[in-house]
Parts: C-alpha cells; sequence; structure tokens
C-alpha cells in the first residue's frame, strides 16, 4: 500500500473527531425520527485494499446475518460512497419505531423505501456535517438499494468499485432497548484519500 | 493555588480544542486523560477539581466515569462535552451528577456562563 495514503496520527485523531461531531447530528437527527433515545459510537477509521474490503466490512459490521445497504454517492473536491447497513431485523424495527401498525403489513415496495429514507437522514447529517467542518459543501446522488438479505461481504464487490485502496471510515447508531444497529461507512478512494488528507492539515492548521 | 482540571477526551485535537476555549487567565494546573480509566486514576491523585468529559471513548466511556464518580460519593464539578445533541444524552449526565452539558464543537462562549455560575472562574 502506498505510504501517501497512510494518515498520519494527528490526521487519524482529527478525522475521527469531526466524524464523532458529524454522529452526534446524525444520531440526533435518527433520535428524533425515531421518538426514541440512539446510542453513539466511537468512530473507527481504516485503510483498507479493496479486495479486502468484503472482510473488513464483515469485521466492522460483526455480524454473519444477512444484511440489507442503501449506498449513496457523494462529492465535492473529495469524493466516496456512504453505505448505511441494516442488520436483519432492522427493517422489522424500522417500521414499528415509526409508529406503523404491525397489522399494515408493509409491501417490499414501503419497506426498502423506508430504509432509503432513513439512510438518507444519516448520510445527510452525518457526512454534510464532517465536511461542512472541513469548509466544504457535498452533492450527493439520489440514494439506492445495494442488498437485500445478503451476506455483508457481498455487499461491496471488487468489481463494483474501480479503486485500488479505500479509506474506510466507520459509525454506528444503535438503540439500547431494541434489537437495531445501524452503520454508517464511508469509502473514499486514493486520490480523495490525499485531498482529505490536504483538507484535515489545513483544518488542524486552523485550530 | 491553581486549580487541578482534567480534560478527558480520546481524540487530541478535542482536548487541545477544549484547552484553548479556557479563559486565559484562569489560574489552573490541566492534566489529560484519554479514557475512563485514566481519568479515574488522575481524578484520585488529586487532578480534577473540575473535570471535562467526553461521552463516546473506548475503554471506560463517560457514562461509567460518572456512575464511578456517583456509587463511590466522589467529588468534583463534571462538565460533559459532547458531540451527543439528544435531550436524553443530557438529563442523563445530570441525573448522574454532572453540572453541565456543553455539545462540540466546544467554544470559550459556550464555557464561560458555566464556570462562572458555579464560581469556578471570576
Amino acid at each position: 500500500m502506498n505510504e501517501d495514503l497512510c494518515l498520519s496520527e494527528d490526521q487519524r485523531d482529527a478525522l475521527q473527531e469531526v466524524a464523532n461531531i458529524g454522529m452526534g447530528q446524525a444520531g440526533s437527527a435518527l433520535a428524533r425520527l425515531l421518538d426514541t433515545f440512539v446510542a453513539l459510537s466511537v468512530p473507527r477509521i481504516q485503510l483498507v485494499r479493496v479486495t479486502e474490503l468484503g472482510k473488513a466490512l464483515a469485521d466492522m459490521v460483526g455480524s454473519s446475518c444477512p444484511v440489507t445497504a442503501v449506498r449513496q454517492s457523494f462529492q465535492c473536491d473529495i469524493r466516496g460512497e456512504a453505505i448505511v447497513i441494516y442488520g436483519q431485523e432492522g427493517t422489522n424495527q424500522l417500521w414499528d419505531l415509526m409508529g406503523y401498525e404491525p397489522a399494515d403489513e408493509p409491501d417490499a415496495a414501503a419497506e426498502r423505501e423506508l430504509l432509503v429514507d432513513v439512510a438518507n437522514v444519516l448520510v445527510g447529517a452525518c457526512i454534510c456535517n464532517v465536511f461542512e467542518q472541513l469548509g466544504r459543501s457535498l452533492s450527493f446522488s439520489r440514494p439506492t438499494v445495494i442488498g437485500e438479505n445478503v451476506p455483508v461481504e457481498y455487499l461491496m464487490q471488487p468489481s463494483a468499485l474501480p479503486w485500488k485502496v479505500a479509506l474506510l471510515v466507520e459509525v454506528n447508531f444503535s438503540l439500547r432497548d431494541r434489537q437495531f444497529t445501524s452503520h454508517l461507512l464511508t469509502l473514499m478512494p486514493e486520490d480523495s484519500i490525499r485531498q482529505m488528507k490536504r483538507a484535515l492539515d489545513h483544518f488542524l492548521a486552523s485550530l | 493555588m491553581p486549580l487541578p482540571v482534567l480534560v478527558v477526551d480520546d481524540s487530541a485535537m478535542a482536548r487541545k480544542m477544549l484547552i484553548k476555549s479556557l479563559p486565559a487567565s484562569w489560574d489552573v494546573d490541566i492534566s489529560q486523560a484519554e479514557n475512563g480509566i485514566q481519568a479515574l486514576e488522575q481524578y484520585r491523585a488529586g487532578k480534577a477539581a473540575v473535570m471535562f468529559l467526553d461521552l463516546t471513548m473506548p475503554d471506560m466511556d463517560g457514562y461509567q466515569v460518572l456512575e464511578t464518580l456517583r456509587r463511590e460519593e466522589l467529588n468534583t464539578f463534571v462538565i460533559v462535552v459532547s458531540a451527543d445533541l439528544q435531550p436524553k444524552a443530557q438529563e442523563r449526565v445530570r441525573a448522574l451528577g454532572a453540572i453541565a452539558f456543553v455539545t462540540k464543537p466546544v467554544t470559550p462562549e459556550k464555557l464561560l456562563p458555566i464556570l462562572k455560575e458555579y464560581g469556578l472562574y471570576e
């Protein structure tokens, strides 16, 4: 792996802290949406070879259960992919938390729409805030479902991502009294990692 | 004698930002900790008349620090500094004995009224 892609200790620390603040925004948005308390995680940062991405995702999500995921691309001078991963129970739990009656048996389209909407809220609040802290504003693609009830390793096939190395940033949101956790991952390719390192240096120098 | 102040956060950058936000003329002796375990050690060594405490940290988080302080009837002014914006997080830390909750990113304007209110800084 290229040396110049590795984050210095200061860069990693700064990225973790801006991710922490972004996660706070997203957690608050999710808490308002679901009217419940959302527990936040410590952001995790990892530089991975794309060929090993599946395994890295599985380690971070920490579950062998099938997952459903929503993907959204973001872009400024730094570009990347944001992916929200829900566990198997995620859909039912969300349906229930949104105050829909269990009797209103959700059809597949309505379920998908809910997962996409929640993902959009998390991505919008967290990623926008992170880049705002770094003095940037983003544009996003429309969110799309990239896998339904599939093993997490299958979500990001190396062929679907024409990069060699990715910077992976993970935060997660869990509800204490429910079996609900959703992971928000961002992946950035080589050119964006270099740009991100510059952005973090600039940010650190401005403190 | 300078007031012993402890800054607890797993991020070095966050600790730096907090320390820079303290009043320049405040007569304090600042120590730092990266997690809850270190924070309690420093507290027991007399380094924390005032503690600025992050919530999300590896190896014992801020909630666990507050619970330990309360269970062992330990006395310090704890000001929680967190990216968590949820009103319930604020309620929880106040119920656990924190005197205040400051949301990140921290600024001098957010800290000063709290320090004045508790007579920690004139």
